[in-house]
């Protein structure tokens, strides 16, 4: 049930990082943390969540940036919102999936407003830029009273919409690792209308050598309760030439190793069926971009 | 209720008022300023109908940002678009093509438009149907509203749009 008015709260405006997470210690579990708000406010509307506070993170500095840093990878700020990734070249050669996924990412006006932390801290299995983040790695740096830590992007999302980020810790930025010369990655989605949610989602990071694969990482979305790694069909590739056999042997692998269920986007069956096609489409992508 | 006095910069004006903290920019244009041009649709993003720029350039949709993060912040609305009595060469376009029928989408086309040549003053077609992902109508079939696009484009001093570093006032 939607409703035309946004429930009431009280508005939070920290001027720092240390003040921001003294704030959420303080009323811890009842604060809702507001950037891009496409998912927060829609929330609220329909009562999904019910905050005492908001926190707005518009008065923090220095979180608002993608930046590539040669030697490191690429660092995103909490702030920083999806159109950023297209905008920013070295996203566009240096991080193909991440760029592909911002680019089939809802509306010109959603990429405008919504961040890409958001899009990681909602955990949602059907996330697109987070569906790339899980295929190319990375940590998500969180600040909270004992100082900083940072979580693996494999063990952040613990539930369907639940992370490890605890109520007292602001999530402030996103690490992805520096690529090789050698490393080539991809992502696709299928939707039933193209400003629609993903029905599947699919991401590949191969380190390819020759033709043969020497790392994998294969992270699909909306065939589970979270994002998932397909392992076994990694374990597959590694060592192998690419080859149609062997992309048929990781269709076959794929279809077992997933567990999705019907809902109002898709059934269990046509995922099933069409997540190995995916799979193989995503590889050839990848293998093509350069 | 909790409220906070805020300064939105509307078309080139400043109004200064008391907001509820949960008022969002599109209650605040309608029901507190009284400038209706902007539409409600969907509420959740999903329609463009509410479309308004920000800083001349940014389409964002009023319906999910709140009043208070508009501050400091340039607004346009349609109704910034028309500058001293005169129609902008993109609702000219929008007349001309006849990319109207019932209206009620054509504020946020129109602002979705501004944001479009303001970012590329000479999108290819393809270019401005992605551009328009964002925004539905649900009477014309959409072909006219792109061939009022690429007329708006035709019409406007480009190299003015990128000098004065967007749309709108």
């Amino acid at each position: 049930m939607s409703s035309r008015v946004l429930p009431q709260f009280d508005l939070l405006t920290p001027q720092s990082i240390p003040e921001a997470v003294a704030m959420l210690a303080q009323h811890q579990g009842q604060v809702s943390v507001l950037a891009g708000g496409t998912d927060m406010l829609v929330w609220n509307y329909i009562r999904k969540v019910k905050p005492a506070y908001l926190l707005r993170l518009s008065g923090l500095d220095d979180l608002d940036n993608v930046n590539y840093i040669p030697g490191e990878g690429l660092r995103i700020g909490a702030k920083a919102k999806v159109v950023q990734l297209l905008d920013n070249p070295d996203v566009a050669e240096k991080f193909p999936a991440l760029f592909q996924a911002a680019e089939t990412f809802a509306t010109p006006q959603i990429r405008n407003m919504a961040t890409v932390m958001g899009n990681v801290l909602r955990g949602s299995p059907a996330g697109d830029c987070s569906c790339a983040i899980l295929a190319l790695g990375g940590q998500v740096v969180l600040q909270g009273p004992e100082g900083e830590r940072l979580v693996d992007i494999d063990d952040f999302w613990v539930a369907y919409g639940v992370t490890e980020r605890k109520d007292d810790e602001l999530a402030v930025e996103l690490r992805i690792p520096e690529p090789t010369s050698t490393t080539r990655s991809a992502f696709i989605r299928m939707t039933r209308v193209h400003e629609d949610l993903a029905k599947l989602n699919v991401a590949v990071c191969l380190e390819i050598n020759q033709n043969t694969c020497q790392q994998v990482r294969i992270s699909m979305g909306c065939v589970g309760p979270i994002l998932v790694r397909l392992k076994q069909t990694e374990k597959m590739l590694v060592g192998k030439q690419i080859s149609d056999g062997l992309l048929q042997q990781l269709a076959a692998s794929a279809q077992e190793e997933i567990a999705p269920i019907d809902d109002q986007r898709s059934t269990e069956e046509y995922r099933r069926q069409v997540a190995g096609v995916i799979l193989k489409r995503v590889i050839e992508k990848a293998i093509g971009a350069h | 209720m909790r409220t906070k006095m805020i300064t939105l910069c509307v078309n080139g004006r400043d109004h200064r008022f008391e907001a509820p903290v949960n008022r969002t920019l599109l209650q605040a244009l309608r029901d507190d300023l009284k400038l209706t041009e902007t539409k409600y649709g969907c509420g959740t993003g999903e329609c463009g109908g509410c479309t308004v720029l920000m800083d001349g350039k940014d389409s964002i949709c009023s319906c999910l940002t709140l009043a208070v993060e508009a501050e400091g912040r340039h607004i346009t609305t349609v109704g910034g678009m028309t500058q001293d009595g005169e129609l902008h060469p993109i609702q000219i376009a929008f007349i001309e093509e006849g990319a109207i029928q019932c209206g009620y989408c054509t504020p946020g086309m129109i602002m979705r438009t501004a944001s479009i040549l303001a970012n590329n003053p000479t999108p290819s077609e393809e270019e401005i149907r992605r551009g328009l992902d964002g925004n539905l109508c649900r009477c014309t079939g959409y072909e006219k509203i792109v061939q009022a696009v690429q007329r708006a484009s035709q019409m406007m001093d480009t190299t003015q749009i990128q000098k004065s570093g967007g749309m709108g006032q």
